[in-house]
């Protein structure tokens, strides 16, 4: 006891309440709603039961009945597409963008700053605007694809099921382009300069430089923007209700949407909870792989 | 002078609030409904009314948006902070009244002075009533028709609006003008209640329902509208269009026909800068049986309150005003013996007619505790057929399985 105590004067006890203080924190406010979801998923649940934690136990049942809901593997697949299309575009156009402005021209950092307007726009105004950019017969979109001749007919972005999950991915890459080009931003502003200096001396050309240099020295911050993408990315909600709410037929629908929809618009509380369980591991895989990637930036 | 008088004032007003303060104890009803949230509706005026009418009863009113209402009802129903009364869209209330959270009134109204069960429309009656009882009562109603602009049918060279579906698609051909940006016809056909809302009429006329859907009719119907939008006559965002945003179309002129309801009428009188008329929906074939859609909201009690006697009493003051609902609110009566005032404005006044006669065949979505799964079923096989993705029937009868399991339960 009396070494409790001495080593709260010491300063080390206090470092263990300050720890367990924040662990205390996380564990109240991020994993009771998280077991409570598994939990719920594993149940019977009725509108009724909401406020209760006991309720009959079903097994599995959740996780048949959604797997066997005729939209589930469309679902899974415009997840996959929305997922990997969203983050492909915020990647590419970010890093490109990323690269464009650290290169020395008057106005680069200003410029750079204008592109913050579209990260600060709440999900559901993006979605708003883009709704009008897209929509079919007096698009702006369509209007601009027209008189370049791209286009010779109306592409109707939000109803037609080729297109509608595709209008939602190019609402999302707007959306996160800037924290993507952000943070690979940050990442490029690192590397030393002399690397290039002597690369250039040594007599390598851009991409070389690029590709041995630059690629490398930014493998932790790709590692980060990308998990912190995928993570993003399975969040997206506020686009779906102002774009497409899931349709037309589904085609348009992802997991994370759909999840909602269950439990708030069909008041299928269990299925809704089994659904963002799914989701939870795919999160978790992307977690394992930010965790790996910023490991050993912290021992600095 | 001045000071005297200021006191007197203050002696007055003292006196006025104790003579004010009731001896007894006093009752709180706590009233929950979506008017209110962007503009002043009946459930927040009458109840205002009636808590300032009456000492011994203090009405709380909460007003919660449209989204959120069903939602959160339920959370306060399960932690017991639920309301005494509270209103729903009607497709919701047997969610609630199935499963016993609404305050069975059917003595109570047998007994009433001032309410009268057999002057409502039988169509938001029944989905007010679940397993013969009686669990609450109709707000006001709606439903939907067919609004047609008479000057592009007079150019056209139409005398009459169309009183079969395959009527309207012929007449959407003539109609539609991509030259001046004109489509046929526009409705809605979106993923949500929306979509269902006017499409379950066509499964209704066609002898199906909310437990039957894959019938002959609708698949047919269906095939119909896909033409529709396959040929142009109809824009492909019917299938994202919301009521209100559809009919902006034809308002603006870019659609001759457009399919929706009486809520609609005071923004056309306003923009729409040509002669309109509204006609019943299309029939399938030209004796078919009439149905329409039935919207509008419907009052419970629910059934833990405390005051049971009092919110029943608050309940016929609802009803009591409701002849000032339309003239006040522009909202539809769901009784028969509330004859609308004329407002003058001859277009309205006509299409009001329309509308009330409409009302007779409007029929309620289910009533069914689970009518948002039967719901999703019917607008994603609306939806499939008319993108494409499968033959109307396929996706009929793929509704009609998940509608099934849904009933056997």
């Amino acid at each position: 006891m009396s070494r409790y105590f001495s080593g709260l004067r010491d300063g080390i006890g206090f470092d263990i309440i300050l720890v367990g203080a924040a662990l205390l924190f996380l564990l109240a406010l991020a994993g009771a709603p998280l077991v409570y979801n598994v939990l719920m998923s594993f149940q019977q649940v009725d509108m009724f039961t909401l406020g209760s934690l006991f309720r009959p136990a079903v097994g599995f049942d959740n996780y048949v009945a959604v797997v066997q809901q005729p939209e589930f593997w469309l679902v899974t697949r415009n997840t996959l597409i929305f997922v990997f299309g969203s983050m492909t575009g915020q990647f590419v156009l970010g890093f490109a963008l990323a690269l464009f402005f650290a290169q020395n021209f008057p106005g680069a950092s200003t410029i750079r700053g204008l592109f913050l307007v579209s990260w600060v726009m709440p999900g559901l105004v993006v979605g708003g605007i883009w709704s009008l950019i897209l929509a079919g017969d007096y698009g702006v979109l369509n209007v601009i694809l027209r008189s370049f001749g791209i286009i010779g007919s109306n592409v109707f972005w939000k109803s037609d099921p080729n297109f509608s999950i595709w209008a939602v991915i190019i609402a999302n890459i707007w959306l996160g382009l800037a924290f993507n080009m952000l943070l690979l931003s940050v990442g490029l502003a690192a590397i030393p300069r002399d690397l290039y200096e002597a690369a250039e001396l040594d007599g390598a050309n851009a991409f070389q430089r690029f590709w041995t240099i630059t690629l490398p020295m930014m493998r932790s911050t790709i590692g980060a923007v990308l998990s912190l993408g995928l993570i993003g990315t399975l969040q997206q909600f506020d686009l779906f209700p102002a774009l497409t709410e899931g349709g037309p037929a589904n085609t348009s629908n992802v997991a994370g949407y759909w999840s909602w929809q269950l439990s708030f618009q069909l008041y299928d509380f269990a299925k809704g909870a089994t659904v963002s369980v799914m989701m939870f591991l795919l999160v978790l895989f992307a977690s394992v792989i930010y965790v790996r990637s910023t490991r050993h930036e912290v021992r600095g | 002078m001045q000071f005297t008088k200021l006191g007197l004032l203050a002696g007055l007003a003292f006196g006025a609030l104790v003579a004010a303060t009731p001896a007894y104890a006093q009752v709180t009803l706590k009233v929950w409904s979506i008017d209110g949230v962007d503009r002043t509706g009946i459930a927040d005026t009458f109840s205002k009314e009636f808590d300032e009418a009456n000492d011994d009863i203090v009405v709380e009113y909460r007003a919660i948006p449209f989204d959120e209402i069903v939602n959160e009802t339920l959370r306060a129903f399960a932690t017991g902070n639920a309301p005494d009364i509270v209103s729903f869209d009607n497709p919701d209330f047997a969610l609630f009244s199935s499963r016993g959270a609404m305050l069975d009134i059917t003595d109570r109204v047998a007994n009433s002075e001032i309410i009268s069960k057999a002057e409502y429309f039988e169509g938001p009656l029944n989905s007010v009533t679940w397993e013969g009882k009686l669990y609450g009562l109709p707000k006001y109603t709606d439903t939907i028709g067919l609004f047609y602009n008479k000057d592009l049918f007079a150019k056209a060279g139409i005398s009459e609006p169309p009183s079969t579906w395959a009527e309207l698609a012929e007449d959407a051909a003539k109609l539609t003008d991509p030259a001046n940006n004109v489509y046929g016809v526009t409705f809605s056909a979106r993923a949500g209640e929306e979509g269902t809302f006017q499409f379950l009429p066509i499964i209704q006329m066609s002898g199906g329902g909310a437990n039957k859907v894959n019938t002959e009719g609708a698949a047919q119907v269906l095939d119909i509208w896909k033409g529709l939008i396959d040929n142009g006559y109809a824009s492909r965002d019917v299938l994202s269009l919301g009521q209100w945003d559809s009919t902006g179309v034809f308002n603006s002129g870019n659609a001759a026909m457009a399919i929706s309801g009486p809520w609609e009428i005071d923004r056309m009188v306003e923009d729409a800068k040509f002669d309109w008329g509204v006609a019943l929906l299309p029939t399938i074939n030209e004796d078919d049986q009439k149905s329409s859609a039935l919207g509008g909201f419907n009052w419970g009690i629910m059934a833990n309150t405390q005051h049971p006697d009092e919110a029943f009493r608050l309940l016929e003051y609802f009803v009591e005003q409701e002849d000032r609902i339309f003239p006040e609110f522009g909202n539809l009566p769901a009784r028969g013996d509330i004859a609308l005032p004329v407002t003058g404005e001859a277009k309205k006044d006509a299409a009001l007619v329309v509308f009330q006669d409409q009302l007779q065949y409007a029929q309620p979505r289910g009533p069914h505790p689970e009518w948002q799964k039967i719901s999703k079923a019917i607008y994603d096989a609306e939806q499939q057929a008319l993108t494409g993705q499968m033959p109307a029937m396929d996706a009929l009868n793929q509704a009609q399985t998940t509608i099934d399991t849904i009933f056997k339960q």
